[in-house]
């Protein structure tokens, strides 16, 4: 099979697994959920009424005819309006999923910047005091679920030392228009500390360990004992050798946490208040918002298959012993 | 042969007949009882089980299952599929009027999505609600009302469980004059005209966890919407703090007989564009909602048959019947739109957020809203009513929960939180010297509801019985810290005008509670079960 | 001896995983938190659902700025209290009496049980104490006397007419009048007649008294007459108490704040806005201006001439009693009062929270919905992902197509998100959980045991088992799943943990099985209170057992992995 066969091949899997994932969603959401204007009810409205909003959402119509609407919009990237924004849903969900990737991609980067070299470094040192240590602080980090991580956090630097900001992404009411302008100021910045700091302790374990663990078998290989006998110094056969090699499934694995960064960690949004898609999504499924629920879901969902395509090819490309199957 | 089988058929059914008594004890159906989930509502969850609890001793086979929301209200209102219930009805203003809270005991609401899904049905009752909604005179209407209640007691088709006090706080060091509203806590439209600033900021700042789904007067769904909205649109009377009707945009409201009103507008109004208020727009505003697929005002739109100008500053109201909310709710609900700028607007619900028009004539001006982060408005120099406003204009930021409010709040970052505390949070707040903790009654109620179509609860006696069997003192005692009261009539005690207090009252007592039951045929099997 | 090959494969990576220190430290701490999850109904100190509530004879000192708890006068809840002179009475719940003598407070033996709810006392040390089930005690020096009740009313209220005659009240809207003299009680019909409960009598200063129940109801009864007529004090209110100065300032305290107040005897009833809506349960003024009232919760309120200010109470026990002499200001209770976020103390290790429930005992229990998600999930996965890795790895072709396909839609899932709206979509309950932590996760397993299988399935012996003619299940589970055990170990190992965590993640949106108890439900009731930003002893515990344990878990895995990959055990 050919480079260029297989990618055609590997690119309509992927799409058909995102329309699989759509229509589960369609009528999950549409069986499984109650009643959208549910809530209006409270409002004092009656059943006409309420058959009227019903109407104007679009759900009077016959499933089958809503469930192509959907998909045809979908296919041009319209997602229609969201019931309880009333406003477009393309508009509310990239800006949600902005906010969701930059704090998620500016933890991904820290821990990925400080993970790989030092497990690097671990694996130098491996047996040694420094190794355990370096393993049991990033291992921990893995166990203690973000929320608690991040509610202690508030209330060490929050609440106790009051010094950083624990909700939302700026102090407000501000002065700012366009994105970037709200993006990049110093009192973002300040307000992205806690949970970027929380996120990247997480995700810090990954790198740290498949570094020192795939460094280690590298040791292993021929090239290395070559070095070795030619005389290198531990330090750059360590980093210009043995790292480069090692590189590989750190960079498959950092795809692989990019893709799922879009579905966000909803505990981090909640607890310090981001305005990000993970709840977003919660919302909308509890409100029954069928549209915008629906746009986050498969603009995760898309994103995640698109990064998982992504290392398939990067694989193909680098590692030339994994043949197009 | 023919006759022995006659005879055998007849001992048999003698038998049967000798039996029946005991054999008709039969269990009493377990109960289901439907409440919020924890994260929605941790006080009506946890008192779910406190009432579980009591009626599993009464030998009821009871479970508690809290569900989402929504879904609790599907099942509740659409599908009136459920036992029991604890759901709540917040209080609105324009709930201050019995109309509303009564209606929910209406059979005629009874239909499957409505108001009274627990099925109530009393021809007095109704009869009576007929009555005092054509009722003019406020102390006959009164009578009625409290005879509604009295009438309805007795029967307990819904529990008023509780009437939860809003806790809210303001920062006395930036402004004072700060005068909660009964169901309306700080955030309602007197406080921003009322307010007066003591720092150098004359800027009055709220805070809040919501914000309005919309600022579309013709689309908007939300109490938060229009909490906003009724800051710069002007209504034709305006409720006072204290809940009297007060003309507003009107200078008089004139009842020529029963289902005719007049109404005159002050003169020399404008729109925040220029444009005089007229008649020509008060009428075009009726009938833009009346005809229009939003739906929102139609309750108060029902009794208004026709809308006629009959001068440049006064219109008059046909009525189809007789409606004694009308002066109040609906003259005091609905806003003023300016003709010129919607009349060309085919379908104002469509409108995407950018298109929305914000032009009123209210005592502020729109001033802008980012989704999700910042609403603001400035005052109104040219409005009537600009004179006795002392702030410059009202900003509200919009927070993500009720923590970063409170933050806010006590960095001084906002200076009113529009919606309630957490209880944690109360003490706290009461520690600072610098905030003033506001406790304000509410009038909306949380309430448990029998399914009166469904056994055990369409007996009327298991109903008082297991009303006996809540412990209501307790959980306000526990559940809120003591700051709410145990709920008697659906028309709440601090709506002082129109509560009954001489009704019935169902105090915790189990052995009230046993002997009800008893009185009725039931009793308790070796296992202490309930049985009839 | 010979062991079936898939013990022998599972011992064998046992004796790695003890060469490992981190890997004993591991399995130690797992087995601890799995001894407590199994043993946690006798390890917890309290039922950890119960609202721990404590009654107390509690005494509340004025202090420069605040209410100062004192020594408690005895277990047992204080309703009433009366001084004159020398002579101090406080009455409580079953009999409780305490006499003041010589400044120290004494227990005073009377010949009854029942509740006892207020007391009246005469210059000369006499004393009428009323209680529930028609109590009604005399007493003349130290000797009490028990007088016969018409019926076995709840009565709630005493005060002298005059030196041989006292008003009683009671919560049947009864109003008896008590005749020292002749020592009989004569019913006095009420104004009312509905059975409304009248709560407290005081004298007025003409001579008239002055009772106030519930709904507002108001009856005064006038001596010279002996009869009693309905007053109108200007609140429908259910109406606790009244104090009555001898000049004829008087105080009324109700439910909801309620405050009215009379300067002087002809002057009309007021009512006073109260700072906070709970409910007052007494009041106390004297004609110079000064009055106090305490309720609910340690609600004390002291009139400052113009408005009522709250003073600051060291404790929110449910105030009865006031007793007032001079500059010497106590207030008395308590009914039963919730134990809320109590610090760590011995009754309660690890604190209590917002209503007042055992949270040691909370954390002990929390250990079995972790273990049990944690452990039925991973199984459930494990079971999945290596029967769908071994079927699609060993068969090929279209069964492994299908498979395939299906693990790579799963793929596209976003975890998180997905498990959320599981839940919310079938309504949160223990298998509902355990499904969504386990429905997406097999995708992983299954991906890896088929790349294993791939290799395998081209192995001689397989090879071989093929040509001795046996069948595909038994090369299936036989020949190759003994192969892949090291690595359906090492999975089973990751996915404990990530089920721990994705369970207390679910738990803590609220999203957990309804009214469970869980790690991750502890915390989420914390955030949900709001107050655990100060109460660091409710969310410090939950997050270090899940940390803890989570982390022996993954020093389990990490053994494991090196039984699974050989090449590292050769670098180690």
């Amino acid at each position: 099979m050919s480079r260029r066969s297989y990618l055609i091949k590997r690119v309509l899997q992927a799409i058909f697994s995102l329309w699989i994932i759509a229509t589960i969603l369609f009528f999950l959401f549409r069986m499984g959920l109650p009643d959208p204007t549910a809530a209006l009810i409270t409002e004092g409205l009656n059943p006409e009424q309420r058959a009227a909003v019903r109407a104007q959402f679009g759900l009077e119509e016959p499933l089958w005819r809503q469930y192509v609407l959907f998909l045809t919009n979908a296919v041009q990237g319209e997602f229609g309006t969201s019931f309880s924004y009333r406003a477009p849903v393309s508009e509310i969900v990239w800006e949600r999923l902005a906010n969701t990737m930059i704090l998620m991609l500016a933890a991904i980067v820290i821990a990925y910047a400080i993970g790989v070299p030092l497990g690097a470094w671990l694996s130098w040192r491996r047996g040694s005091r420094v190794d355990t240590a370096g393993i049991f602080f990033g291992l921990m980090f893995r166990s203690a679920p973000m929320f608690w991580t991040g509610m202690i956090a508030i209330l060490v630097f929050g609440v106790m030392l009051s010094i950083l900001p624990t909700s939302g992404m700026r102090t407000l009411p501000y002065d700012a228009t366009g994105f970037w302008d709200k993006v990049l100021t110093l009192d973002f910045l300040w307000h992205a500390i806690l949970p970027v700091m929380i996120v990247a302790l997480y995700y810090l374990g990954s790198p740290l360990l498949i570094m020192r663990n795939t460094m280690l078998e590298v040791y292993g290989e021929d090239f290395i004992e070559m070095a070795r006998a030619k005389g290198l110094r531990e330090r750059d056969i360590l980093y210009k050798h043995a790292a480069r090699n090692a590189l590989l499934p750190v960079v498959t694995q950092l795809a692989v946490t990019i893709g799922l960064a879009a579905g966000g960690q909803v505990v981090v949004e909640v607890v310090f208040s981001w305005p990000g898609l993970g709840r977003e999504i919660l919302n909308a499924v509890r409100t029954s918002d069928f549209p915008l629920a629906q746009a986050s879901f498969l603009i995760m969902a898309a994103f995640v298959i698109t990064l998982n395509l992504f290392v398939d090819i990067l694989y193909t490309t680098l590692d030339p012993r994994v043949s197009f199957r | 042969m023919k006759s022995s089988h006659l005879l055998a058929c007849t001992a048999i059914t003698a038998m049967l007949g000798a039996t029946a008594p005991a054999m008709a004890q039969e269990r009493v159906p377990p109960v289901e009882i439907y409440t919020t989930t924890e994260s929605y509502d941790p006080i009506r969850y946890e008192g779910a089980f406190i009432i579980a609890d009591a009626w599993r001793e009464l030998g009821l086979d009871v479970t508690v299952s809290p569900l989402e929301f929504r879904t609790l209200l599907d099942r509740f209102y659409s599908e009136q599929d459920f036992d029991t219930t604890i759901l709540g009805w917040s209080g609105r203003v324009d709930r201050l009027d019995p109309q509303f809270f009564l209606g929910t005991l209406d059979s005629r609401q009874g239909a499957m999505g409505a108001n009274n899904p627990g099925g109530y049905d009393n021809p007095d009752y109704d009869a009576l609600y007929d009555a005092q909604s054509r009722e003019f005179d406020v102390e006959a209407r009164r009578d009625i009302v409290h005879e509604m209640q009295e009438l309805y007691m007795p029967d307990v088709p819904v529990v008023v469980l509780f009437h939860r006090d809003e806790v809210v706080a303001y920062n006395n060091t930036t402004f004072t004059n700060m005068n909660a509203m009964a169901g309306e806590g700080l955030y309602s439209e007197w406080v921003p005209l009322e307010a007066e600033p003591v720092g150098d900021r004359a800027t009055l700042r709220i805070g809040g966890p919501q914000e309005p789904d919309n600022v579309n007067p013709l689309a908007s769904t939300s109490v938060w919407g229009w909490k906003w909205m009724r800051l710069y649109y002007d209504r034709l009377v305006r409720l006072t703090p204290d809940v009297e009707p007060q003309p507003w945009a009107a200078t008089s409201v004139d009842a020529v007989d029963d289902v005719t009103i007049d109404v005159t507008l002050r003169e020399g109004m404008l729109f925040h564009d220029g444009e005089p208020v007229t008649a020509e727009d008060v009428a075009f505003t009726f009938d833009y909602y009346m005809n229009s697929e939003y739906s929102y005002f139609n309750a108060y739109l029902a009794p208004v048959e026709s809308v006629e100008v009959t001068g440049d500053l006064t219109v008059r109201f046909n009525l189809s019947e007789p409606s004694a909310p009308f002066a109040t709710i609906t003259l005091s609900q609905i806003p003023i739109l300016p003709k010129h700028i919607w009349e060309g607007i085919e379908n104002p619900e469509d409108l995407t957020p950018d298109q929305i028009p914000t032009v009123g004539s209210g005592p502020f001006v729109y001033d802008r809203y980012d989704r999700g982060e910042f609403m603001s408005l400035t005052t109104n120099s040219d409005h009537f009513y600009a004179d006795n406003i002392s702030v410059d204009g009202v900003e509200f930021v919009i927070y993500a929960d009720a923590e970063g409010v409170f933050t806010a709040l006590q960095t001084g970052q906002i200076d009113m939180t529009a919606w309630r505390m957490e209880p944690g949070q109360i003490p706290l707040a009461e520690g600072n010297d610098d905030l003033t903790v506001v406790s304000v009654p509410d009038f909306g109620y949380f309430h448990m509801t029998f399914n009166t179509r469904r056994a055990p609860f369409d007996d009327v006696a298991v109903r008082r019985a297991l009303t006996y069997a809540m412990d209501r003192e307790r959980m306000v005692n526990v559940l809120l810290d003591g700051r709410g009261e145990v709920g008697t009539t659906v028309v709440a005690p601090v709506n002082a005008y129109w509560h009954n207090p001489f009704v019935e009252r169902f105090e915790f007592d189990m052995d009230a509670a046993r002997s009800e039951l008893e009185g009725a045929g039931y009793s308790w099997d070796s296992e202490g079960r309930l049985v009839r | 001896m010979t062991m079936p090959p898939f013990l022998r494969a599972a011992a064998g990576p046992l004796k790695l995983m003890l060469q490992d220190r981190l890997a004993v430290i591991g399995l130690c701490v797992l087995s601890f938190i799995i001894v407590m999850a199994l043993f946690a109904p006798f390890l917890s100190t309290h039922n950890p659902r119960h609202i721990n509530e404590i009654e107390d004879g509690s005494v509340l000192t004025r202090g420069a700025d605040v209410w100062e708890l004192s020594e408690s006068l005895g277990p047992l809840a204080l309703n009433d209290a009366e001084s004159m002179g020398a002579v101090a009475l406080v009455v409580g719940r079953q009999g409780t009496v305490w006499s003041r003598e010589g400044g120290e407070w004494v227990r005073v033996d009377v010949p009854v049980e029942a509740d006892l709810n207020a007391v009246a006392l005469q210059p000369d040390g006499r004393a009428l104490v009323v209680g529930a089930g028609g109590t009604v005690l005399q007493r003349t020096g130290t000797d009490w006397r028990i007088i016969d009740a018409p019926t076995p009313a709840n009565l709630q209220g005493v005060a002298w007419i005059d030196a041989a005659a006292a008003l009683i009240v009671g919560a049947g809207e009864e109003i008896w009048r008590f005749d020292t003299a002749t020592g009989t009680i004569e019913e006095i019909a009420s104004p009312v007649g509905r059975g409304f409960a009248l709560r407290s009598v005081g004298l007025d200063s003409d001579g008239t008294l002055l009772a106030v129940g519930e709904r507002g109801l108001a009856v005064r009864y006038d001596p010279a007459t002996n009869e009693a007529a309905l007053e109108r004090l200007g609140s429908s209110r259910d109406l606790n108490h009244i104090h009555i100065a001898p000049g004829g300032a008087a105080l009324v305290t109700g439910e909801r704040g309620t405050l009215l107040r009379r300067d002087t005897p002809d002057a009309q009833w007021v009512t006073d806005p109260a700072p906070d809506t709970r409910a007052l349960r007494t009041g106390w003024i004297d004609d110079a201006g000064r009055a106090v009232a305490a309720g609910r919760n340690g609600i004390i309120m002291e009139w400052d001439g113009a408005a009522w200010q709250i003073v600051p109470t060291e404790s929110e026990r449910h105030l009865r009693a006031l007793l007032i002499e001079g500059d010497s200001w106590l207030a008395l209770g308590s009914d039963r009062f919730v134990t809320r976020l109590a610090p760590p103390s011995r009754e309660h290790w690890f604190g209590t929270d917002h209503l007042g429930r055992d949270l040691f005992s909370q954390n002990v229990h929390g250990s079995r919905i972790a273990l049990l998600v944690g452990f039925l999930g991973a199984a459930l996965v494990v079971l999945i992902g290596t029967n769908v890795g071994l079927i699609a790895g060993y068969y090929r072709g279209r069964t492994e197509t299908i498979l395939m396909r299906t693990v790579d839609v799963m793929y596209g899932i976003p975890f998180e998100p997905f498990a959320l709206i599981l839940v919310l979509l079938f309504q949160p309950s223990l298998l509902i959980v355990i499904l969504a932590v386990s429905l997406l996760t097999w995708r992983t397993v299954a991906r890896l045991i088929r790349s294993q299988v791939l290799s395998l399935r081209e192995r001689p012996f397989v090879k071989a088992a093929r040509v001795a003619g046996a069948s595909d299940l038994r090369i299936m589970y036989l020949h190759i799943f003994p192969n892949v055990m090291p690595l359906v170990f090492l999975e089973l190992a990751i996915i404990v943990g990530v089920s721990i965590i994705a369970e207390a993640t679910l738990s803590f949106l609220g999203l957990g099985p309804p009214h469970s108890i869980s790690w991750g439900g502890i915390l989420h009731d914390a955030r949900l209170s709001g107050a655990w930003r100060t109460a660091w002893w409710w969310n410090l515990p939950p997050g270090i057992f899940i940390m803890t344990t989570v982390l022996s878990v993954f020093f389990i895995s990490r053994s494991l992995e090196v039984v699974a990959n050989p090449r590292l055990r050769a670098r180690q």
